[in-house]
């Protein structure tokens, strides 16, 4: 038995082999920049980084905007995942296309959207003058608001999906259980359903906010240069300033944030596993 | 009915096809490009119109090549040399004259010769530059754009910092070209010099800059996105845009003109170079000989409303009458332009 097990696990060499050379290798690679000088190994670029204030405005704005934009991704996926897990048929097709083809859009046009959207004559605005809510155009355009929902929408389907996955293998039973032994509709949501689910909120957070703490394009179209992110912090580096040292010190921090989110994410997870 | 030879497909023989295979898919893109007239272009994103509608169909007919071009920032395609120096792809990129002075300080451009390049004896004497290294095939002019749903015009450059115009202002950041205009502009508000002088007073540059942040809605990097926003109405000035940019613009019905200030305008110093080692060399050379040709030369001046270089030329833009066009010294803007865009990133922050 195990030897088949071995055998089949050569399958993934190729996987392996593919990862470890386009991949792991330029990464290493890059890496080693950012501890390397004339005389040797330093963290000299590391110390610079950490110590310059305005970095550390970019790294809180980056952590704010990525668990913002995760907040927002959750609230709207949650009682998604259980519609999809309703849904049958038909209905089941047209909620996955809705979640899926949305991803074949590129940021640019979907950035050129939201600038339909949110611009002081756009269809936001209009709307709200209309029902009376404001009396001029407010300000949406290059605010950290229009981000956080325009990175909402991209990785959506990032947060739905691993939710649905769960919901869709939640045991009816036992929420039918506790509300036959008298537990209110609030009670059995946040004591039931709420924790058997969890896995998949912690799964989809982790994607989200793994892929929102390093994006690029969507900052950069929709807040401009004002405010930067990390990942506008290596671009800047390496293309503009060609700063080689400084662009691999900010893709080690922002490397090290992605694996430590998916380090907590997978022990989060095994616990809350073992708990259900 | 036919059997499958046991000897049909054994490990060894599958092994071996797929290496073969794997070494013809490898190999196929550098033996094509060997024998083919494809050149790859580095440009400016902003010139895909006309790159597409006049130079692609010439090239096909004058010289028989097939142009692939990768239209982004000049930064972006010296970085692109640079990684790709020990085996360049781009035979040919057309930047801003700064980056220029950087591509010759890296060793990545291969002189322009007359004996390969006839047409650079008819440009301007001040279009060659660094004998030969690069050469100025257009020059469009650079002001402040408005929206004229909005604006009468722009008299002054001090428009820009009006309280009136309070969120309706948008500046490139010094990761392009055309950022510098508003830098030295500020310079010479700030300081009170005349150009020659106040290009180098940068503090009193980056003083009135700052005075500019309760005017500025963004600074952008990708100039489309924010000359779209001035074509809605969301801004009214877009300070820095150049005349190849926005007078075709104005010409298609776009409530969009260019003010040339009282204060003088500059010229945007649009280059073309060979790469050094670049594919397809004789071809290469060919290309830029045809840039820089009349015919070229009349097209492009034409369509993106730009001064052409070639002297035999008299089609292309009209320069506004009565200011000053200012050039700046490129050489000093190269040393310093690192430092200053992290200055102006911080600066401009929110």
């Amino acid at each position: 038995m195990s030897a088949r097990i071995d055998r089949i696990s050569l399958l993934a060499v190729p996987a392996l082999g593919f990862l470890a050379v386009v991949y792991a290798l330029p990464l290493v690679l890059l890496l080693a920049k950012s501890v390397q000088t004339p005389e040797g190994f330093s963290l000299a670029e590391y110390r610079a980084f950490f110590a310059d204030e305005y970095n550390m405005r970019v790294l809180w704005r980056t952590l704010r905007v990525a668990a913002l934009t995760t907040l927002l991704a959750l609230v709207i996926a949650y009682p998604t995942a259980f519609a999809m897990s309703r849904a049958r048929g038909g209905w089941l097709t047209v909620f996955l296309v809705a979640m899926v083809l949305p991803m074949s859009l590129g940021v640019v046009v979907k950035a050129f959207a939201w600038s339909i959207l949110f611009r002081a004559n756009g269809a936001l605005n209009g709307a709200l003058q209309w029902i009376g809510l404001i009396d001029r155009p407010m300000r949406m355009m290059f605010t950290e608001a229009a981000l956080v929902v325009g990175a909402a929408n991209v990785f959506l389907p990032f947060m739905v999906l691993p939710i649905y996955a769960v919901v869709r293998q939640l045991d009816q039973r036992l929420p039918e259980a506790a509300a036959s032994l008298g537990a209110t509709p609030m009670f059995r949501f946040f004591n039931v359903t709420l924790p058997l689910t969890l896995p998949g909120v912690v799964a989809g957070s982790a994607f989200t906010f793994s892929l929102a703490v390093s994006m690029y394009v969507i900052p950069s179209l929709i807040v401009g240069e004002r405010q930067q992110t990390l990942s506008m912090l290596i671009a800047r580096s390496f293309l503009y300033l060609r700063n080689e040292p400084l662009g691999s010190t900010i893709s080690a921090v922002l490397l090290g944030i992605a694996v430590l989110v998916v380090v907590l994410s997978s022990w989060l997870a095994r616990r809350l596993g073992a708990r259900t | 009915m036919t059997r499958i030879s046991p000897r049909g497909l054994t490990r060894r023989s599958l092994l071996k096809t797929s290496a073969f295979a794997a070494a013809g898919t490898f190999a196929a893109p550098a033996l094509l490009r060997a024998q083919s007239s494809e050149l790859v272009i580095g440009c400016a994103g902003s010139h895909s119109a006309w790159m597409e509608a006049i130079v692609v169909p010439h090239m096909k007919e004058a010289i028989g090549a097939d142009i692939l071009f990768e239209g982004t920032k000049s930064s972006v395609n010296l970085e692109k040399m640079a990684s790709n120096k020990d085996n360049p792809y781009l035979s040919v990129v057309q930047m801003d004259d700064p980056v220029m002075i950087q591509a010759v300080d890296a060793d990545l451009l291969t002189p322009i010769t007359a004996d390969a390049v006839p047409n650079m004896t008819q440009l301007r004497g001040d279009a060659v530059h660094m004998e030969g290294m690069w050469c100025n095939y257009v020059q469009p002019w650079a002001g402040v754009a408005y929206n004229t749903d909005f604006a009468e015009g722009v008299p002054s450059w001090e428009a820009l910092w009006d309280p009136a115009n309070a969120g309706q202002v948008i500046i490139p950041s010094l990761q392009n070209t055309e950022g510098m205009w508003t830098l030295f502009m500020a310079a010479m508000l700030g300081s009170g010099k005349p150009f020659s002088e106040a290009q180098y007073e940068i503090e009193a540059a980056f003083a009135k800059l700052e005075e500019l942040k309760p005017n500025l809605l963004s600074v952008y990097s990708t100039m489309s996105q924010a000359f779209n926003l001035l074509e809605q109405g969301e801004i009214t000035l877009l300070s820095g845009n150049f005349s190849s940019y926005t007078l075709p613009r104005k010409a298609e019905g776009v409530p969009v003109d260019l003010a040339a200030p009282k204060e003088g305008i500059f010229a945007m110093p649009s280059g073309i170079c060979l790469v050094k080692g670049g594919p397809n060399a004789e071809l290469a050379a060919a290309y830029v000989n045809e840039m820089l040709g009349e015919k070229m030369q009349a097209a492009i001046a034409d369509f993106a409303a730009s001064v052409p270089a070639n002297t035999t030329v008299k089609a292309g833009a009209v320069i506004p009458d009565g200011v000053e066009i200012y050039s700046p010294d490129w050489a000093f803007v190269a040393a310093n332009r690192r430092d200053w865009i992290e200055r102006f990133d911080k600066l401009m922050a929110l």
